[in-house]
């Protein structure tokens, strides 16, 4: 960092002799970090971080926009914040209790948590965040919190309640900065959320506040002195640069002008890795959603996928350690269960069903389902239910631009069973209006988030309520009633190990019926200089970040 | 030339921008893809896309969209952006100095230095320095702009630490006044070398050309018979009408200084139009999208009249009716 300033000699020694001496961290983890944060942590310094779209708006509570909570979580809080393991800690909520059998949720507000502005925050800008603009505009909440809520009552300053219309287990997972940030009652109310121009120079609670927006160019913030966590943050600034070129990040990172990436594009780690300057961070937590899992839809209306025994010889037809090495570059793992590894209560892994890589047993499915193959030509329906004898098991692969590499791999592994795929890339709103809304695909693949607990990014795959047209819904058009009914006792169940149980039984289903097929789950390889440390997955990255010169 | 005649060409400017936003706003709304999907995100419930759209005016039948739109416009209102919630025309207003920045100065350059490759060219056709410009201006004018930047953003900013890799400003904001303008003329140099480097090959070819055409004719030699220097002779007497098909290319070629700049300043993180229209294009965000057609067609008309004008500049027996 060349604007890490200087702050101390003695503690940069220490801090250097303690960098110096610190081993890598090889543990696998849910969030892996290469670096040690052993060395006390200094206060100052600018840290510059790479962003790959200009934000546009400031205020994360109106969009779910990964552009716009990426430059603005710093300056913003949530009523709790994740853990590694999504287990909620208190952020803006000292304390709750759960009664009610888990459908009314009472918090206890942190005493003396300032706005940027210096005004007091207190229980009515919770209340005016979830009424006014989370359940109107923050899509994601609005959809999952929003239908399942009945009232929110502010009884005093310090106190929040939320009553559902039954149980509902899974709030304390949507309250964090990213799915629930609370914004000011007195900058927002009477005005449109949309509009307002506090969205370009925002009023927070968060551990930075707002220096300065360049649109197109940067944005700029600046330590919150009366942050409520004591001693935190300890940089003097944050930066975000628009960069959107991958390449260009990754030379600005070399040449010292930007500290921190998000990603870095999967050839560029290890070349990096060895110069010896940089650090890394694993992590299953994007900008677009968390824990995400590549995943191929069948389009369940066309007749050619309706058999499972095509789709199970299909998914059997695709090497996943394949799309592991030459894909994802080893960034994520191979999907082992529909559901995350993020998200470890729900997550089955020892599922018997779930189909391995077998060519010689996908050829015997593919025969049996009534595709049949002369030599190594394209198969032949022959008696396939709603498919014309002698049609060719022929079909398209969608996919964004991003992830065009997929259908190729796909496309070659299945020519090798007999299918012939044509792999066509469309950018993301066409893909969403060509899958969800006009059902015009053969198979596609999806980045499915499934976010940290199961009713965020999970549910919306499965349930017959969410096909079409909402885009990244249920693609397949599965329709099971038992997953349906099984998805809606999850939600009100409140302890986990019944909860688990609950998942565990959808995925059986899943595995059995085989709509999807999951391939890789990715994560982000987060770069950044080895002068700074301390950083974190999430949102809040640089909350608790140092750097020395 | 007459006054008739300028006004009759700039009065041509507003059908041409109104014709270009029709089929702007008809190929932008008949391709596929939902804008609110971009406002939304990937998750919202079926009501809420249903209010947005309607938030858009995009529920309306199209011809009843095209009209408000059509309203607006003339009025000089581009509508609201759907990803910023600002007025399209704020917002565009905003990287227009950026953008302009870096094509002027690229504009200058590849002129400055195309004209100057040429008239080396041209005064020692068949030597060294001709065949080492003509080599340089060719290999530019074939090399792509991007695969150009790549290779400047390696050698001289990483390799010679020479220029920076990206943006208009350094992140550290200490110093104010010259500094401020040292900064940005340090990060404007690659980024304009780069956007002008294709026209600097099409320029010096075009002005050499031209030169050695002008250089053989009758009029040159009586001057150099009448003992005029040299310098006079290729100033003077040579290079206006030289200048006359360089000009052409420079008119005619302000479309390729606009998407040029697109890699460009995707490549340099340059925060102007071009970036915009890019992330817009994306996002379906119209409004935004229109409003960059519009500026960029106006541009476009603009200097292809500026064009006109100067050939009666530098050939005055050149007239308009």
């Amino acid at each position: 960092m060349k604007t890490c300033r200087r702050f101390s000699t003695a503690i940069l020694v220490l801090a250097l002799i303690a960098v110096g001496c610190s081993d890598d961290d090889d543990t696998e983890t849910a969030t892996e970090d290469t670096t040690s944060t052993t060395a006390a942590p200094t206060r100052g310094g600018t840290l510059v971080v790479a962003i790959d779209s200009d934000p546009g708006g400031l205020n994360p509570a109106i969009t779910t926009s990964g552009a716009t909570h990426t430059a603005a979580e710093l300056m913003y809080n949530g009523l709790v914040e994740l853990d590694d393991e999504s287990e909620p800690k208190g952020e803006l909520a000292e304390s709750w209790e759960v009664e009610g059998e888990g459908a009314v949720y009472t918090f206890k507000l942190r005493p003396n948590v300032k706005w940027h502005d210096g005004r007091p925050f207190t229980s009515a800008d919770v209340k005016y965040s979830f009424d006014e603009v989370l359940l109107k505009l923050h899509s994601r909440t609005r959809a999952s919190v929003g239908a399942a809520l009945e009232a929110i009552e502010a009884p005093d300053e310090a106190t929040v309640v939320f009553r559902f219309k039954q149980p509902y287990a899974p709030f304390l997972q949507q309250l964090d900065v990213t799915e629930a940030p609370i914004i000011a009652k007195h900058v927002y109310e009477g005005t449109d959320p949309l509009t307002n121009p506090a969205n370009q120079a925002p009023v927070g609670t968060g551990p930075f506040k707002i220096a300065g927006y360049t649109k197109g160019s940067e944005v700029r913030m600046d330590r919150n002195p009366d942050y409520f966590k004591e001693g935190l943050p300890y940089l003097d600034a944050v930066v975000m640069r628009v960069i959107a070129k991958p390449e260009t990040q990754v030379s600005s990172l070399e040449g010292g002008e930007v500290g921190w990436l998000f990603d870095v594009p999967g050839p560029d780690i290890e070349r990096l890795k060895a110069t010896g300057n940089f650090d890394t961070l694993e992590t299953a937590i994007n900008p677009g959603g968390s824990s995400c899992i590549m995943t191929v839809s069948y389009n369940l209306d066309r007749p050619m996928f309706k058999d499972v025994r095509t789709r199970r010889a299909l998914a059997q037809a695709l090497n996943r350690e394949q799309f592991f090495e030459r894909v994802i570059f080893r960034e994520g793992k191979v999907a082992a269960a529909p559901i995350s590894s993020g998200i470890p209560f729900a997550h089955a892994d020892d599922l018997t069903g779930m189909p391995k890589f077998d060519r010689a047993a996908a050829q015997r499915l593919l025969d049996q389902a009534g595709w049949k193959r002369e030599g190594t030509a394209t198969r032949t329906s022959q008696g396939v239910e709603g498919v014309p004898d002698g049609t060719k098991l022929a079909f398209e692969f969608l996919s964004f631009p991003t992830f065009v590499q997929y259908g190729e791999l796909a496309k070659a592994q299945l020519a090798e069973v007999g299918a012939e795929v044509t792999v066509r890339a469309v950018e993301p709103p066409v893909f969403a209006d060509t899958v969800f809304t006009k059902r015009a695909f053969d198979t596609s693949i999806i980045s499915y988030c499934n976010g940290a607990d199961p009713e965020i990014g999970v549910r919306r795959m499965y349930v017959s309520s969410s096909i079409g047209p909402v885009p990244f819904s249920n693609a397949s058009a599965y329709r099971n009633p038992e997953v349906d009914a099984l998805f809606d006792e999850a939600q009100a169940t409140l302890t986990k190990d019944e909860r688990s149980t609950i998942y565990r039984r959808i995925q059986e289903a899943a595995v059995r019926d085989l709509p999807y097929f999951w391939i890789v789950e990715t994560t982000s390889t987060r770069m950044f200089s080895d002068k700074c440390k301390g950083f974190g997955p999430s949102g809040h990255f640089a909350e608790t970040a140092y750097c020395t010169t | 030339m007459t006054r008739r005649y300028l006004v009759r060409r700039l009065l041509q400017v507003f059908p041409i921008c109104a014709a270009i936003l029709l089929v702007g706003f008809l190929l932008i709304h008949l391709a596929p893809g939902d804008p609110v999907l971009a406002v939304a995100g990937d998750s919202g419930d079926e009501q809420y896309y249903a209010e947005m759209r309607e938030r858009f005016g995009l529920d309306r039948p199209l011809p009843v969209q095209l009209g408000i739109y059509a309203g607006k416009v003339v009025k000089g209102d581009f509508g609201v952006s759907y990803t910023r919630g600002r007025p399209a025309r704020e917002v565009i207003a905003e990287r227009v100095p950026a953008s302009l920045l870096l094509a002027t100065t690229a504009l200058v350059v590849a002129v400055v230095v195309g004209i100057g490759f040429g008239v080396v060219a041209a005064t020692r056709q068949r030597g060294i320095l001709d065949v080492a410009t003509s080599t340089v201006a060719l290999g530019l004018y074939a090399a792509p702009v991007f695969w150009v930047g790549q290779l400047a953003v390696l050698f001289f900013a990483l390799r010679l630490d020479w220029f920076p890799v990206q943006g208009m400003t350094s992140a550290d904001r200490s110093g104010g006044g010259w500094h401020h303008i040292l900064d940005v003329v340090h990060h404007l140099a690659l980024p304009a070398l780069v956007l002008a480097s294709q026209e600097i090959g099409a320029i010096s070819r075009l002005a050499r050309s031209g030169l050695l055409d002008e250089l053989g004719r009758d009029h040159i030699r009586t001057a150099r018979a009448k003992g005029v220097r040299e310098r006079s002779v290729l100033l003077k007497h040579a290079m206006r009408r030289a200048l006359l098909p360089v000009v052409t290319v420079i008119g005619g070629r302000v479309g390729y200084f606009v998407s040029g700049a697109v890699v460009v300043e995707i490549l340099f993180a340059w925060p102007g139009v071009a970036q915009l229209l890019v992330s817009s294009v994306q996002s379906r965000d119209i409004p935004i999208v229109l409003g960059i057609f519009f500026l960029v067609s106006l541009i476009v008309v603009i200097a292809n009249l500026l064009t006109d004008l100067a050939y009666v500049w530098l050939d005055p027996r050149i007239r308009y009716r």
